[in-house]
């Protein structure tokens, strides 16, 4: 009796060790869960100042074909110190990742991110247009 | 065995029901004898010099073993011009307003003792006690015994502190008014006309001003005398004036000593010394009531929170209060 309970329970433990290493749900480089989603576009996009209140004089205007997003910033804006938010597709992530304050002062080279789809196979790179608003 | 276990089993569940369900003879508690005391403070945040630093301390005896004589406080530092022991003992009524009954002749202070005598014959009395931190204390730190005596020769004492007295300093409702008082000294901690402004060139960090541009928001604005000449539109600069101040605009960091507003915000010395100033631009627009602005002079001297109370719009003003950290 004894001899088949031990058995059973070596039994188990491997069982459930095999089911445990079983990987189900595959996660990429950053811990974040790799789904089946194929969309990979910008929804929304918002450009918040030192203060943290937003610097747009309008909505941005997110163009997901040509992939570009154009954004107009109050006159006097610290292009030097700001914070960009992006709204993405379901799953989708941002490369690079913002971490801070960005740097917008060098208009001539906007600032590009590219947003990589939930099943990390598609990537799509925006480009960020600033327009200082002009002084009359 | 397992008989054997089982009987002990249930005569262990016997003696645990028997003892919770022992009723305990309830008895008044008893009060304490003699005379005691108790203290706490009631300011929150950074001891700015300049400011109180309010307590409230608390003495009683039995009413049967006499009456309070005296009540005093020793501060390390004397305090500044304005330190006062209440002599007023303080309840709160039923509307929640604290009333004042007074027990006592107005205290006295000398050097670092301030007394109050007390005039009622009462047994127990909370008096407060307002300490106006000196310049001496800047940077330091002070501590206090409180203490208090009764008729049958007891005396009771309380020690509070040490407290840190913060190296800052503080200015409040100054008023910035467009083509007057536009100049803003952070090291004088003072605004200036063009003749003032002048006379203190060296000292002058930021320039006030309101336009009310059609197609951008520009409105009350702090510009650097050095900024470019977009930001200080129909502005003429007094000769000298020509600092560069970095700044970094903030919005409702509701300071509660420079709002006195309901918010428990404080910034303290080390706020400033965390700052960082890279890349900083020297000049903010468009400044509304409960924004403001972190500042950096020129020189790296000073670092400074103004924080805007109120604007005016009709007859172009904004009222600031100034935190202002000296960094070397």
């Amino acid at each position: 009796m004894k001899k088949h309970f031990i058995k059973f329970l070596i039994l188990l433990l491997v069982i459930f060790a095999w089911v445990r290493c079983a990987k189900n749900f595959p996660t990429d480089e950053d811990g974040l869960l790799i789904t089946t989603r194929g969309q990979c576009y910008v929804g929304n996009f918002e450009l918040l100042g030192a203060d943290f209140q937003t610097v747009r004089t309008a909505a941005a205007v997110i163009d997901t074909t040509a992939q570009t997003i154009n954004t107009t910033v109050m006159f006097g804006t610290d292009l030097k110190n700001l914070f960009p938010q992006f709204s993405l597709v379901t799953d989708a992530k941002l490369d690079p990742k913002i971490t801070g304050k960005v740097d917008f002062s060098d208009l001539a080279n906007p600032k590009k991110w590219t947003v990589v789809s939930g099943n990390r196979l598609v990537r799509k790179t925006y480009t960020v247009y600033i327009t200082v608003q002009p002084k009359p | 065995m397992q008989r054997k276990y089982l009987s002990l089993i249930t005569v262990m569940l016997v003696a645990i029901f028997f003892s919770s369900c022992q009723d305990k003879e309830y008895a008044l508690p008893l009060g304490k004898t003699g005379l005691n005391n108790d203290c706490i403070k009631r300011t929150l945040g950074p001891n700015i010099v300049g400011a109180n630093i309010e307590f409230a301390y608390a003495m009683a005896l039995p009413a049967s073993e006499g009456k309070i004589v005296s009540s005093q406080v020793v501060a390390t530092i004397a305090g500044a011009t304005g330190t006062y022991l209440e002599n007023r003992s303080f309840y709160t009524n039923s509307s929640g307003v604290d009333v004042g009954i007074t027990v006592g002749s107005a205290s006295v202070t000398t050097d670092v003792k301030t007394m109050v005598t007390f005039t009622k014959d009462t047994c127990a009395a909370t008096l407060r006690y307002f300490y106006t931190i000196p310049e001496a204390a800047r940077g330091g730190s002070v501590s206090f015994k409180f203490s208090a005596t009764a008729s049958n020769g007891q005396t009771v004492s309380y020690d509070m502190g040490p407290y840190t007295i913060t190296t800052m300093d503080m200015k409040l409702d100054l008023v910035c008014t467009d083509n007057k008082a536009m100049y803003l000294s952070i090291a004088d901690m003072a605004l200036y006309d063009a003749a003032g402004a002048a006379a203190n060139a060296a000292n002058i960090d930021l320039v006030y001003l309101y336009r009310n541009i059609a197609g951008i928001t520009f409105t009350h604005a702090l510009v650097s005398p050095a900024a470019s000449t977009d930001y200080l539109p129909g502005v003429t600069l007094p000769t000298g004036v020509n600092k560069s101040t970095k700044m970094s605009k903030t919005w409702a960091l509701n300071d509660f000593n420079l709002a006195r507003l309901q918010y428990g915000i404080y910034i303290d010395d080390v706020d400033f010394k965390v700052l960082d100033f890279t890349n900083a631009p020297n000049f903010v627009i468009n400044l509304k009531a409960q924004a403001g602005t972190w500042v950096e002079t020129a020189d790296g001297k000073y670092r400074a929170y103004i924080y805007i109370n109120a604007v005016n719009n009709t007859a172009p003003s904004m009222t600031v209060s100034i935190k202002r950290y000296k960094m070397k």
